[in-house]
C-alpha cells in the first residue's frame, strides 16, 4: 500500500516538474512543425494521390492530416494543462512559505556580505538616526519594518514588489484560462459557412467540420454585395449589405466587411467570400451548319422541352473559370426515363469544339447574373475568457519580467561618538539599475546623516 | 527627395557602420568602435525620415496606410526596429564591441529588400484583409520581437565563439573587447525576456485581429503555427534557465534554434508554405 502510495507521489510529482514541462514544449513543437509540413484537411483520395497508398495510410493512422485536432494532439495539450497545474500546486506552497518567512533581527556582519552593501560611520546622535533614516526609507519604499533588537541598536528592513514574485503563477493560471476559453468555444460554439444570394434570405448554415446543415435563430436576406477595385485591378473593398430579420421583421440593417463583422444575438458574421451564379441564359442550338437552328431562353435549374424533341434540357451547373477557360455553364437534356447527358459549355470560346450536346453546336448568347455572398457565421462564447487570458498573460509577463522584488536592510548601533550604520539591499533581479539606485539611496542616507561615509 | 533615395543611402550608410565595427574589433581599435555608433544612429535617422516619407508618398497616391504591408516595407521596418532596439541596448550595457552583428543583419535584410528581383519595393494599396487598426500593432510588436531575438542570436553566438576560443589557452585575449561570456549570457537573458515579451504581444495582437478578420482567433495558419513553435522554443529557454539553472552553451544553443526558428517564421512561412499570411511574400 506504501509503495503504490510513492508511487503516485512520484507521479505527481514528475506531471509538475520542469523537465516535464520542457520535454511538452518540445515535443509540441515537432508536432506544430509536422502540422506545417503536411497540408491538412486532404481528402483521403488527394492523400492517396499525393504520398502513395503506403505513406498516405500511415498519415491517416497517425491523424497527421488533421493533426491539430487529432487525440495525441489533443492529449498533450491536456498534459501541459496538467503539468500547469501540477507544478503551480507544488510551488505556489513553497514560494508562499518562502516568502512569508521575514526575518527576526539583522546580524550586520551578514549584511557586510552581501553584494551590495556599504558602512557609514556618521557623526550624528544614535537617537537621531532612526527618525532621519526612516524618513528616507519611507519615501523611497513607502512601508518600513522594524525588527527586534538588542540596545543602542535598531534595524530597518524595506521591502518592494514582493507580489511580482507570484506573477508567474498568474502567467500560468492566464494560459490554462486561455485552454478554458479555448474548450468552451469547441464545446458551446459552432463555425459555418452562409452564402446567400442577393436579394435572397436564408438562416441555414453550413457547418464543414461535421458536415451538417443548422439553422439559426434568425435570419439574414442579403440586400446588395459590391466588390470595389483599386486602379490596378487590386480589390478595395468587399462589402454586403443585409438585413437580419426575426419572425419576418427586420431586427437589424447593416454592412459587413472584410475586418468589420456584424453580431447579433452572440452570433457573428464575417465577410469571408463571394462567387457568382447563373439566373437565366439564352442558348442557341445549331446542327449542320445553319440548316437546323433555335435559340432558348434557359433558368437556371428548370427543365424545359429541347426545342422540338421529346428531350428535355435544363442548366444544371455554372462556374465563373473552367480551367483557367473562363465562364462555362454545363447543360443536360435527356428522356424521360433515361440518364441526363450533357457537356460543359464554355461561354467564351464559342468555336470550341466540345461545346456540343446531342449533335448540337451550343452558343451561349446571353446571361443573367446574379451574386452571393459567403459569410462566416461564428458563435463562441469562449472568446472573452480567451480575451481576458491573454491581458492577464501580459500583465503576469511585464511583471514577473520587470518587477524585481527588493529587499533593503539597515543596521545601526550606538557609537562613541555618533553611529555605525550597516546598509544592504538584495533583489531577485540584479542589475546595473538596481546597484546605482542601491548607491543613490545610500546617498540620500549619507547626506542625511551627515556627509561622512565610508567603505564600499 | 523620395523615401527610396532615403531607404537607398541607409542600406549602404548600414554597411558603413557593419564595416567600422568591425574594423575596431579586428585591428583591436576600440576607439572606431564609437564611430560605428555614429554611423548607426546616423543611418537610423535617414532611415525613420524614408520610412515617414514613404509613409506620406502613400497618401500622396491616395490609398495612405502605414508603411507595413508587404515584404519590402516589413524588411525595411525590421531592420529598422533591430538597429533601434540594439542603440538602445548599447547605451544600457555600455559595449559596443557586438554592433557588427544588428548593423550587418539590418543591411543585409535592406539590401535583399533592394536588390532581390522578387521583392516588390512599389507602394501599393492595401487589400481588403489589412485594413484594419491592428496592422500597426501587429506588426510593430512582432518585429520588436524578431528585433530582440535577432540581437540574442547575436550575443549567443558570440558567447559560443568565446567559449571555444577559451577552451585553447594559446590564443590569447585577441577578443577582448568582446565581453566576457557570463556578461554575454546575461545580456542574452535579458533580451530573449524581451523579445519573449513582444513576441507574446505580437501574437496576441495578431489573434485579436484574427478573430475580427477571419472569424476566428486561433486558425493553425502555419504563419502562427510557426510563431508558437518560435514561443515555445523561447519559453523553453526562460524556463530552463530560470529554474534548472541551466547558464552557457545549451541556452546560447536553444537561443539559436529560436532565432531560425524566427527566420522560419518570417521568410519560411511566405515562401515554401501557403496560408492567410500569403500578402506578405511580395
Amino acid at each position: 500500500m506504501k509503495d503504490v502510495h510513492e508511487r503516485v507521489l512520484w507521479l505527481w510529482k514528475k506531471l509538475g516538474s520542469l523537465r516535464f514541462a520542457l520535454f511538452l514544449f518540445l515535443v509540441l513543437a515537432v508536432g506544430c512543425v509536422i502540422g506545417t509540413l503536411v497540408p491538412q484537411g486532404l481528402s483521403e483520395r488527394e492523400l492517396f494521390s499525393r504520398y502513395g497508398p503506403k505513406t498516405a495510410r500511415w498519415l491517416s493512422t497517425l491523424q497527421i492530416t488533421d493533426l491539430y485536432h487529432s487525440l495525441w494532439f489533443r492529449a498533450l495539450l491536456i498534459l501541459l494543462g496538467v503539468n500547469l497545474i501540477a507544478c503551480t500546486l507544488q510551488r505556489l506552497p513553497k514560494t508562499m512559505a518562502l516568502l512569508r518567512d521575514r526575518e527576526e533581527f539583522l546580524d550586520p556582519a551578514k549584511l557586510t556580505k552581501y553584494a551590495l552593501h556599504r558602512l557609514m560611520d556618521v557623526p550624528v546622535e544614535f537617537s537621531r538616526v532612526r527618525p532621519l533614516t526612516e524618513g528616507v526609507l519611507r519615501e523611497a519604499f513607502g512601508r518600513v519594518h522594524h525588527l527586534h533588537a538588542p540596545a543602542d541598536t535598531f534595524s530597518l528592513v524595506a521591502e518592494k514588489g514582493r507580489w511580482s514574485r507570484y506573477m508567474v503563477y498568474v502567467i500560468h493560471v492566464s494560459v490554462l484560462w486561455i485552454f478554458a476559453g479555448a474548450l468552451a468555444g469547441s464545446l458551446y460554439g459552432f463555425k459555418g459557412v452562409m452564402n446567400v444570394l442577393e436579394g435572397e434570405t436564408t438562416n441555414e448554415v453550413f457547418i464543414p467540420r461535421q458536415r451538417a446543415m443548422m439553422t439559426l435563430p434568425f435570419q439574414v436576406r442579403c440586400n446588395d454585395f459590391d466588390v470595389s477595385f483599386y486602379e490596378n485591378g487590386t480589390p478595395k473593398e468587399f462589402r454586403s449589405d443585409v438585413t437580419l430579420l426575426e419572425n419576418d421583421a427586420p431586427v437589424l440593417q447593416a454592412s459587413i466587411r472584410v475586418n468589420d463583422p456584424i453580431t447579433y444575438r452572440g452570433v457573428t458574421l464575417y465577410q469571408a467570400s463571394y462567387g457568382a451564379v447563373l439566373k437565366k441564359a439564352r442558348v442557341a442550338f445549331s446542327k449542320g451548319g445553319e440548316s437546323e437552328r433555335f435559340e432558348m431562353a434557359l433558368t437556371f435549374g428548370e427543365a424545359a422541352p429541347f426545342g422540338a424533341t421529346d428531350r428535355k434540357v435544363q442548366l444544371v451547373d455554372f462556374t465563373e473559370d473552367f480551367s483557367g477557360f473562363g465562364p462555362a455553364v454545363a447543360i443536360a437534356t435527356w428522356k424521360e426515363g433515361e440518364q441526363p447527358s450533357g457537356s460543359w459549355i464554355l461561354m467564351n470560346h464559342p468555336d470550341f469544339h466540345g461545346n456540343r450536346i446531342q449533335g448540337y453546336h451550343v452558343t451561349v448568347l446571353e446571361t443573367e447574373r446574379g451574386y452571393y455572398t459567403g459569410l462566416q457565421v461564428k458563435r463562441d462564447p469562449g472568446v472573452p475568457v480567451v480575451l481576458t487570458g491573454f491581458v492577464i498573460l501580459l500583465v503576469g509577463l511585464l511583471t514577473t519580467f520587470y518587477v524585481p522584488h527588493k529587499k533593503f536592510y539597515l543596521w545601526a548601533q550606538k557609537n562613541n561618538p555618533g553611529t555605525r550604520v550597516v546598509a544592504a539591499a538584495w533583489s531577485n533581479k540584479k542589475s546595473l539599475a538596481f546597484e546605482k539606485e542601491f548607491q543613490h539611496l545610500c546617498d540620500r542616507l549619507a547626506d542625511a546623516l551627515d556627509r561622512r561615509k565610508e567603505g564600499k | 527627395m523620395n523615401s527610396s533615395v532615403l531607404l537607398g543611402v541607409t542600406t549602404f550608410a548600414y554597411l558603413l557602420a557593419t564595416t567600422l565595427y568591425l574594423a575596431g574589433i579586428t585591428f583591436h581599435k576600440p576607439r572606431w568602435l564609437p564611430w560605428g555608433t555614429l554611423c548607426a544612429v546616423g543611418t537610423l535617422l535617414v532611415q525613420t525620415a524614408g520610412i515617414a516619407l514613404r509613409w506620406k508618398e502613400s497618401y500622396d497616391l491616395g490609398f495612405g496606410h502605414a508603411p507595413l504591408s508587404n515584404l519590402y516595407e516589413s524588411l525595411v521596418f525590421g531592420s529598422w526596429v533591430l538597429v533601434l532596439i540594439y542603440v538602445v541596448f548599447e547605451k544600457k550595457i555600455g559595449q559596443r564591441a557586438l554592433g557588427f552583428v544588428p548593423c550587418g543583419i539590418a543591411f543585409l535584410a535592406m539590401a535583399y529588400a533592394s536588390f532581390s528581383p522578387g521583392v516588390v519595393s512599389t507602394i501599393q494599396p492595401l487589400v481588403p484583409a489589412l485594413k484594419s487598426n491592428w496592422l500597426i500593432a501587429h506588426v510593430v510588436t512582432c518585429f520588436m520581437g524578431y528585433g530582440a531575438f535577432a540581437i540574442s542570436f547575436g550575443l549567443s553566438v558570440a558567447y559560443l565563439w568565446r567559449k571555444k576560443k577559451a577552451e585553447r589557452p594559446l590564443s590569447l585575449a585577441t577578443n577582448s573587447l568582446i565581453p566576457g561570456s557570463r556578461e554575454l549570457d546575461e545580456f542574452n537573458y535579458q533580451m530573449v525576456l524581451f523579445g519573449f515579451f513582444w513576441l507574446s504581444i505580437g501574437i496576441i495582437t495578431g489573434s485579436v485581429w484574427a478573430n475580427s478578420a477571419w472569424g476566428s482567433y486561433w486558425s493553425w495558419d502555419p504563419k502562427e503555427t510557426w510563431s508558437l513553435i518560435t514561443w515555445l522554443i523561447y519559453a523553453a529557454v526562460l524556463h530552463a534557465r530560470a529554474v534548472r539553472g541551466w547558464r552557457g552553451p545549451r541556452v546560447a544553443w536553444l537561443s539559436v534554434a529560436g532565432f531560425c526558428s524566427v527566420l522560419f517564421t518570417y521568410f519560411g512561412v511566405n515562401f515554401l508554405l501557403s496560408g492567410l499570411h500569403s500578402y506578405a511574400t511580395k
